[in-house]
């Protein structure tokens, strides 16, 4: 069942192959040249590399919680038809719980941080 | 499991499907030339993709000082090989390479590692742009991808199944476009979100001088931007067998129709690239959780009151 | 040999250009993306994707210093332009592309240019203002034990009183990545400090912030110290010159910002050597291909490529006298910019200024309104001047570019970008003063 998904990503592993040596034939030196980051021919004053400010942390943790959720709408898709009305109203009154949260969170200004 | 409604074809044919990815990138690539120079009143450009790839593969590769360059180069040559992934589950008329049961899952398994990519393509070149673009990519795919999920699932809930196979199957009657429009347009949504282009682009973007793309040249930004074309083919035609009754029309067989719709998807996406502007992420925060993500909750709502109903 | 000239012809076809212009050199820089389009080039956003410099004017020695990092920076092939006036602008890009297709000149200069960029030894980082070194004392420090495996380059900057007299890094071992952030410690006697055995390799991961100001610098460049954030958190602050070569940026302007995440928490704005460095330029560009040349800017960074596309179309056709072209693409461009609700929606609230705000930075009345009131207000006044039905309004005085600092401060990248380009910005500043946000 897997083979399939197994020579796809071989295929694509060699097309990345392909694409570098491809370079190193037609390229003019296949060293790489080390250089200053971009900034406008500027010195940079330190290393990029540092603790960024991720403004919407908060978004990224009402997605968390929303996310795990994914994890039985999955396997409730396939059965919803089996299980009837029942099934339909049990997930969506747990999303319409959820939804009600990111509700609070929006008027709580989680998702605005410009 | 069920008789299977597709047929799994043997590992070789992987290659054929590589091959028919990368002419429909390709075609796009050229298809967004040909548009841009005929907006800037030049004409031509359908050559484009040819000279572009020269150029990259001439140009030598370069390294920013004390750069993370593991992780730098697996989020561009990820990028490439991430699309691959994505096509192996979609159904090109009766064949697939891999029948997954849980395709759909697979699909969105694939996505979200896009997640990680373009991150690490911002963050492993040691530049304040890259790691301001890899940033908003993060905050756009906070506000996608759920979306995006739940717009996934409305199909496997209409075919009961979670194989894309057997979703194509299930639109015999009528497409799941017809009856479920706000799932595909979130959904396509999504598939920009998770290719970098057009509106989602802002990781891209000119302001900060390309951002995550900002340090690459040579053949390590090649794959990367072709990773990103790829990617938005794969989720192109993706949209085939979910929405579009895959290979379902009269006269052509199936596998030219799941082809045909393909490439009419993606010439849409690329074609709107042109007229949109870039949704900054902050602003598609708010649009992201309180419009399309209730409207892909009530879709789900709908698709499953009508099987329900019907079945 | 056949294989690899035809890569290069092909290659040459997608040549991309990084454009720097010289503050004043308008026309060159018009001429030169202009004459791009034409041959199927674009302009390039940073060296890294270039394979052209073209440099539009003669560059004081500020810019000079810049352009020459820039071309550092560039991957190869590469080939520098030097175009002084619009009329060689054709010949110039003639002849970056003949030797764009010389492939054993590129493979020699790949072989003979620096492998490394140069990192000055001391630690102040050329001309980032800002930083304070006042009453550093190094005379004491004894580097000569000191091991840095080869990354050279210590950051001492903020020393205070500190004494390094009796320091011995003779066995330490800093392999890689460092990591270590002494930032902050004033006063401190590291005098009899033994770090003889410490092992600092692979990632380190050592945290003594408030210790000091000892930052270790992997490859001689520092890492990024702490700073409290608008919500009292503390973040790393990052120090990113925006300008003078920047893609749709106004000529010469720099704008020293400090980031925290993405936002401008301190921005210093300053005229790259000065104004009038530049030698002699064409004069004042006609207002309403200045103008145009602004809407494109703003179109672009907003991401509407097609508008920003009708734009250039405009100020090339106002700009070589074509009337009737420029009408229709004036048109045009009013049609696109009118009717696009998303375009609104993407500009609305940017940079808001009522009349108060405008009496307390000093601005004149047109820059009233957001981003998006600015740009439809611009577009009309271009619309006057191309038709030439209606006298063009008394023009009441662009934006001093001392301002921007004040504005911008608080905002994010991508709303600072908006905001510049949104802003009738004086195109060939004058030295007054340096502002300060």
């Amino acid at each position: 069942m897997y083979s399939g998904i197994v020579a796809m990503a071989l295929v694509a592993l060699s097309v990345v192959v392909l694409l570098y040596a491809l370079h190193r034939a037609a390229v003019i030196t296949a060293e790489p040249l080390t250089v200053l980051p971009a900034q406008s021919g500027w010195m940079p004053q330190e290393h990029a590399l540092s603790r960024f400010h991720a403004r919407w942390y908060l978004a990224s943790i009402v997605f968390l919680a929303f996310d795990v959720e994914m994890l039985f709408m999955y396997p409730w898709a396939v059965v919803v038809i089996e299980k009837g009305i029942s099934a339909v109203v049990e997930m969506f009154l747990f999303l319409g719980a959820l939804l009600v949260a990111v509700a609070w969170a929006w008027r709580e200004g989680a998702f605005r941080w410009a | 499991m069920a008789e299977s409604v597709v047929t799994t074809v043997p590992g070789g044919w992987a290659v054929l499907a590589g091959i028919l990815l990368c002419g429909l990138a390709f075609f796009a690539v050229a298809l967004d030339a040909a548009l841009s120079a005929r907006a800037q009143g030049t004409g031509g450009g359908w050559g484009a993709p040819l000279g572009r790839a020269a150029r990259l593969l001439r140009q030598r590769r370069r390294s920013t000082v004390a750069a993370d360059t593991l992780l730098w180069r697996i989020g561009g040559a990820g990028m490439l090989v991430g699309a691959f992934l994505m096509i192996a589950v979609i159904p090109l008329g009766e064949w697939t390479l891999a029948d997954l049961d849980v395709g759909v899952v697979w699909f969105n398994t694939v996505d979200v590692m896009v997640w990680a990519l373009v991150w690490l393509a911002g963050w492993g070149a040691n530049s304040a742009h890259g790691l301001v673009g890899g940033y908003r990519f993060l905050a756009h795919g906070v506000a996608y991808e759920l979306p995006l999920m739940f717009a996934l699932v409305a199909p496997a809930i209409a075919a009961g199944s979670l194989s894309v196979g057997e979703v194509a199957a299930a639109q015999d009657g009528v497409w799941f476009v017809v009856w479920m429009p706000v799932a595909f347009l979130v959904f396509l949504v999504g598939v920009t979100g998770f290719s970098v282009w057009g509106p989602f682009a802002p990781a891209l973007a000119a302001d900060i001088g390309g951002g995550v793309l900002a340090e690459l040249s040579g053949v390590d930004r090649l794959v990367l931007q072709a990773g990103r074309y790829l990617f938005l083919t794969a989720g192109a035609a993706f949209s085939v067998p979910l929405f579009l009754g895959g290979g379902a029309g009269p006269v052509l067989p199936g596998w030219a129709w799941v082809l045909v719709k393909s490439v009419l998807v993606l010439a849409v996406l690329v074609w709107l690239r042109r007229r949109i502007p870039l949704l900054r992420p902050d602003r598609f925060m708010e649009i992201g959780w309180v419009v399309l993500l209730p409207a892909a909750v009530l879709q789900d709502l709908v698709v499953s009151l009508v099987v329900v109903w019907k079945g | 040999m056949g294989l690899s000239g035809a890569l290069a012809r092909l290659a040459v076809r997608a040549t991309r250009v990084l454009v720097v212009e010289v503050p004043g050199h308008w026309a060159t820089r018009m001429e030169v993306e202009h004459q791009l389009l034409r041959r199927g080039w674009r302009p390039a956003w940073t060296p890294a994707d270039a394979d052209v410099l073209a440099v539009c004017g003669v560059p004081g020695p500020e810019l000079s210093e810049l352009v020459d990092r820039l071309w550092e920076q560039m991957p190869g092939p590469r080939v520098r332009a030097d175009i002084t006036s619009p009329g060689t602008v054709g010949s110039a890009l003639d002849a970056a592309a003949a030797l764009l297709l010389d492939t054993p000149h590129h493979r020699t200069d790949a072989q003979e240019r620096a492998q490394e960029p140069e990192i000055p030894e001391d630690a102040d980082h050329g001309g980032h203002g800002g930083m304070g070194h006042g009453g550093m004392d190094h005379g004491e420090m004894d580097h000569g034990e000191m091991d840095h495996g080869g990354h050279g380059g210590m950051d001492h900057s903020g020393h205070g009183g500190m004494d390094h007299g009796g320091m011995d890094h003779g066995e330490m071992d800093h392999g890689g990545h460092g990591g270590m952030d002494h930032s902050g410690h004033g006063g401190m006697d590291h005098g009899g400090m033994d770090h003889g055995e410490m092992d600092h390799g692979g990632h380190g991961g050592m945290d003594h912030s408030g210790h000091g100001g000892m930052d270790m610098a992997p490859g001689g460049i520092a890492l990024a110290g702490g700073g409290e954030d608008r919500d009292g958190l503390e973040m790393d602050v990052l120090h990113l010159p925006l300008g003078p070569v920047l893609p749709f940026w106004p000529a010469g302007l720099v704008l020293r910002c400090s980031l925290q995440g993405d936002v401008v928490v301190d921005a210093e704005a300053s005229v790259v050597d000065g104004a009038g460095a530049g030698g002699p330029g064409p004069g004042p560009a006609p207002a309403a291909v200045v103008w145009c040349d602004q809407v494109m800017a703003l179109l672009a960074l907003a991401g509407v490529e097609d508008a920003a596309a009708c734009a250039r179309r405009a100020r090339d056709a106002l700009l070589c006298g074509d009337e009737d072209a420029a009408r229709d693409a004036v048109e045009r461009l009013d049609r696109t910019v009118r009717r696009s609700w998303l375009l609104r929606s993407s500009l609305r609230g940017v940079l808001l200024l009522d009349r108060a705000g405008l009496e307390r930075h000093g601005l004149p009345g047109h820059c009233r309104g957001d981003a998006h009131d600015r740009l439809l207000s611009r577009v009309e006044r271009i619309r006057a001047e191309a038709g030439g039905t209606e006298p063009t309004p008394a023009e009441d005085g662009g934006v001093p570019w001392a301002v921007v600092p004040d504005l911008v401060t608080g905002l994010e990248l991508a709303s600072v970008r908006l905001a510049v380009a949104s802003l009738d910005l004086d195109p060939h500043p004058a030295v007054q003063a340096v502002g300060h946000g």
